[in-house]
């Protein structure tokens, strides 16, 4: 399938241009169909250090030598996993001596592309050659080994049809589009192929291939051309008549034209008709390029020895698309580095011949049956319920489960021991922590927020110059109040509950509480109070939770006796069920808190409005 | 023991069937397979199904299997209660670990508030660790899944909905690293290597880390509408360079090829509808089985690139029932156990 001599030949040609590397792509002798690694020549940038052989080496036998090490070192990587027991065989290199453009070459020898797929297989069945100079930053769905390139720096990267392959030459150089060179390196395989065929011109020694390129560009074409001329006559003739055929065109694909012919008569097995074909497809092919023909697709498919199911026009289409589009889908985070060493270390482990198949007793043994198209009727009924149930009750509600748990175990602990907590801020996650620190932060403004007569206004400022200047005029009252009773010294001490009762109704309407100059609630006192409250409220208990649900807007009426703490409890059972307010009103009266709470659910949530209630009547009935 | 718990209904040659008295969810295989002193002359196979209630006590059952006859019995002696449901159920990969005391020793790890491991013995199961990361008990990161490093037994990988992967050295008993992986909940984790492992998650992309770098992170796939969370990813064992995960209400199992990030190399998509679990073969690198809520199991063979019309799958099996877990145990290759509703069922290959 690989003629011996194309590592030469590929040396040759890419010396000749100086670019880092050439492959080519042939039939995958396991897998027909398939274009996989047929050989390669690595010309780019070298990392001196495991290089000295000790024995002098010309530049070529560098070359050579450098390019079977990276071959020995892939078959090495690839075997260490299918015997782990036995030493991987001792490569001479070992990943960390490449450079990343040998690495880029390592990594290339794994891949392979149908025929219309990736680059070299999109060549294939276009029969088109294709040029991209920004392979680095091409579309990953045209050239998928462009992270790879990225990585390695690669630029241009040039794939032409060849013989039975394809053969892909990159460099790390931005040389722009330049199909004379195509035609150059063309000729000068031809002048290899055609020297080293036996039936041609056996005695053309081998000393050929040591020459250097300029004997190459000057090479003889009267050895073949004699052979050639009617059928290149044919094509002429064939493509002048085409709108788009130019002469000069024409004159410029001649090479590649011959190139195929020999490589026809070479392999000696086409019959001169389907040659004839093959030429007049090529030949427009090249002189339409970049120019969509319907001929040419055409003739594509009327040639039997290149399947192409990929239409040219899409590819075409995809190739200036390519052109223009930035690769979108790269991680802020990653790092070339990175994504190499993953890749390195997971090489190593894998092995693309280990296709071992486990299904020899399949048809005796097995429950399972061949799958068909139509399937069993009886999975075609209509489904209940929504879909990946289980899953996402495992994925979302599971660890939900354990947060309300948690959070319940929490409010006893805080209210029978009182506050703990805030002890993890050394915790070893310190984002983690600060993102708790934050969320707590943010619950304990909402709860002073309701409990400072405020503005509108709900941003940290506001509610913090709020409490500052109520407790200003708190303090202010306590010292008119002491005042006073060292005066009078009288039974001011015992305040009755219902001026508690305006006071704290007072609280929540700013309009009001200017004006206080009645009495001032003391912690101590709210505690008496309560009691009072609470015992009033095991009579007439009417706790009720109403939820009002639209889309993500959810309004909430909670009637529940009023209690210290009450309203973070409230607020703390919403956060944990998604659930960020809009405003908060509260009113207490009649022995009763009366809260109506606006909100929107956030975030993946699965709040219903039953879930919801469920959470509130918990808190509400907490006594 | 008690016997009034039947052995196996549906009995024959080549399926079994396990019923639970609650619906199933996590399961896991033992690597082992002769620890069983009560059944000497055979080869039995343990293994742990978690129960699913969506209330507190939860039940993680121990049940051995004999893959000649076949067979499954319950060891109610070894069962044993979890808080809410475990996430995930995972023996111990290897025979060998520090922590095995003897061969008739399992190691079993289980995932929800915390991560747990239990020592199952002959005839008891004793909790031998809980790992917290959290320094107070007031917070929890409960955790969605998590994976067994099988070259380095010592390394579990846990994640989070606190967005997190967490690496615990379980031998030492110590957080190796906690990695703030996504920008949402993770969803499942898998190791490739001994240092390298991805995770999937709420933010609908498939990251690969290495612990020898732990400042980076590669995404190998993001899911084509942003943010479709990825609920599940399996990597190919047998070949590093696949990997799997399935897409939120998608019936598509997508197909990675970590060496071209961003493009998968295949989209299987012949599941009537949702995909819910998928598994890669354990000895065999080209075939991986998904299962669904069409009640299919499909086995499909992938081919060396995909045609136009899509990859069909070689082999299907049809429950009658949403099938919500799929494991294809390495130690007993030719079966396959998927659970549904609360049975539980192997199936010959």
């Amino acid at each position: 399938m690989v003629p011996e001599n194309m590592k030469k030949q590929l040396a040759l040609a890419l010396r000749s241009i100086q670019w880092s590397y050439a492959i080519f792509w042939s039939d995958s002798p396991n897998q027909p169909g398939v274009l996989s690694w047929g050989e390669g020549y690595y010309n780019g940038d070298i990392k001196t250090r495991k290089t000295s052989q000790g024995v002098e080496l010309s530049s070529d036998q560098i070359g050579f030598h450098r390019s079977e090490q990276l071959r020995e070192l892939f078959k090495s990587l690839k075997t260490a996993e299918t015997n782990p027991q036995t030493k991987r065989p001792s490569a001479s290199l070992s990943p960390e001596d490449l450079t990343d453009t040998e690495w880029y070459y390592l990594v290339c020898m794994s891949f392979v592309f149908n025929i219309g797929q990736g680059l070299p297989g999109r060549v294939v069945a276009s029969g088109q050659p294709i040029w991209m100079t920004n392979a680095h930053s091409t579309d990953c769905k045209l050239f998928s080994r462009c992270l790879l390139a990225k990585s390695a720096s690669i630029q241009t990267v040039v794939c032409f049809p060849f013989m039975e392959g394809v053969i892909e030459l990159g460099t790390t150089d931005h040389v722009s589009e330049d199909l004379h060179l195509i035609e150059r390196i063309k000729t000068s395989f031809l002048n290899i192929l055609h020297a080293n065929d036996p039936l041609k011109s056996g005695a053309t020694s081998k000393a050929r291939e040591e020459e250097s390129v300029a004997c190459v560009a000057a090479f003889d074409h009267n050895a073949y051309n004699a052979e050639l001329i009617p059928e290149v006559g044919y094509g002429i003739i064939n493509t002048t008549t085409s709108p788009d055929g130019s002469s000069n065109a024409l004159q410029a694909n001649q090479p590649p034209d011959e190139t195929f012919m020999v490589d026809r008569i070479n392999r000696g097995s086409t019959s001169q008709f389907q040659s004839w074909q093959v030429v007049d497809d090529e030949l427009s092919n090249c002189v339409h390029n970049s120019v969509n023909s319907s001929d040419c697709i055409s003739q594509t498919f009327a040639s039997p020895e290149k399947i192409g199911s990929a239409p040219n026009v899409e590819n075409l289409s995809d190739l200036q698309k390519c052109n223009n589009q930035k690769m979108t889908l790269v991680d802020p985070l990653s790092d070339d580095w990175h994504y190499q060493k993953v890749l390195s270390a997971l090489l190593k482990n894998s092995d693309q011949l280990n296709i071992g198949m486990h299904f020899q007793n399949f048809y005796q043994e097995s429950i399972f049956s061949i799958w068909k198209k139509g399937g069993p009727m009886d999975c075609q009924r209509p489904r209940v319920g929504a879909s990946q149930n289980l899953l996402k009750k495992v994925l979302f509600e599971v660890p939900r489960m354990h947060l309300d748990g948690l959070l319940e175990s929490q409010e006893e602990n805080d209210y029978k021991e009182g506050t703990r907590l805030e002890a993890d801020e050394n915790g070893m996650n310190h984002v983690l922590s600060e993102r708790r620190r934050r969320a707590k932060l943010n619950e304990r403004f909402l709860t002073l927020r309701s409990m400072v007569p405020s503005n509108i206004k709900d941003d940290k400022v506001s509610i913090l110059d709020d409490a500052i200047e109520y407790f200003r005029s708190l303090e202010k009252r306590i010292r008119e109040l002491e005042a006073q009773r060292d005066i009078t010294n009288v039974e001011t001490r015992a305040k009755s509950s219902p001026q508690d009762m305006v006071e704290r109704t007072s609280d929540h309407y700013s309009n009001k509480i200017n004006n206080g100059k009645k009495s001032v609630v003391k912690k101590r006192k709210i505690c008496d109070m309560e009691k009072t409250n609470s015992d009033a409220l095991k009579v007439s208990s009417t706790n009720d939770v109403t939820i009002t649900m639209n889309d993500n807007d959810v309004v909430i009426e909670i009637t529940c006796s009023p209690r210290a703490g009450r309203l973070m409890e409230i607020m703390e059972a919403l956060n944990s069920l998604n659930i960020y307010f809009k405003s908060v009103q509260s009113t207490e009266a009649d022995g009763h808190l009366y809260l109506t709470i606006k909100s929107k659910l956030t975030g993946p949530t699965n709040a219903t409005a039953k879930r919801i209630k469920q959470a509130l009547q918990k808190v509400v009935l907490k006594s | 023991m008690d016997n009034s718990t039947q052995d196996s209904h549906l009995r024959s040659e080549n399926s079994v069937t396990y019923d639970s008295p609650y619906p199933l969810y996590a399961m896991a295989f033992s690597p082992n397979n002769n620890n069983n002193s009560h059944s000497a002359a055979t080869t039995t196979q343990r293994l742990a199904v978690g129960s699913f209630l969506e209330e507190y006590t939860n039940r993680v059952d121990i049940l051995s299997f004999n893959p000649d006859t076949p067979s499954i019995r319950p060891q109610p002696s070894l069962s044993f209660d979890h808080p809410y449901p475990p996430t995930k159920l995972m023996f111990h990969p290897s025979t060998h670990s520090p922590l095995l005391k003897s061969s008739a020793v399992d190691l079993l790890a289980t995932s929800g508030d915390y991560l747990r491991l239990w020592e199952v013995r002959e005839n008891s199961v004793e909790a031998l660790s809980l790992f917290n990361n959290s320094k107070t008990s007031e917070f929890c990161a409960p955790l969605t899944s998590f994976d067994w490093n099988e070259i380095e037994p010592k390394r579990i990988g846990t994640s989070s909905i606190d967005t997190t992967c967490t690496i615990w050295d379980i031998e030492r008993g110590v957080v190796e690293t906690q990695l703030i992986a996504h920008d949402k909940e993770v969803y499942d984790i898998a190791w490739g290597e001994a240092r390298v492992f991805a995770s999937v998650s709420a933010d609908g992309s498939v990251r690969i880390f290495d612990l020898r770098d732990k400042e980076h992170s590669t995404i190998i796939y993001e899911s084509p509408q942003p943010d479709t969370p990825l609920l599940r990813l399996a990597w190919n064992k047998q070949d590093l360079r696949y990997m799997a995960t399935i897409l939120m209400d998608s019936n598509k199992v997508v197909i990675l090829d970590i060496r071209s990030p961003t493009m998968p190399v295949a989209e299987l998509e012949r599941h009537r509808s949702c995909v819910n679990a998928i598994a890669w073969a354990p000895r065999s690198s080209k075939h991986i089985c998904s299962a669904g809520d069409d009640s299919q199991a499909l086995i499909w063979e992938l081919p060396t690139v995909a045609g136009p019309n899509g990859i069909d799958p070689m082999f299907m099996y049809s429950a009658g029932c949403e099938i919500n877990q799929l494991q294809w145990p390495a130690a007993q290759p030719d079966w396959i156990a998927v659970a549904f509703a609360n049975k539980m069922q192997l199936l010959k290959v």
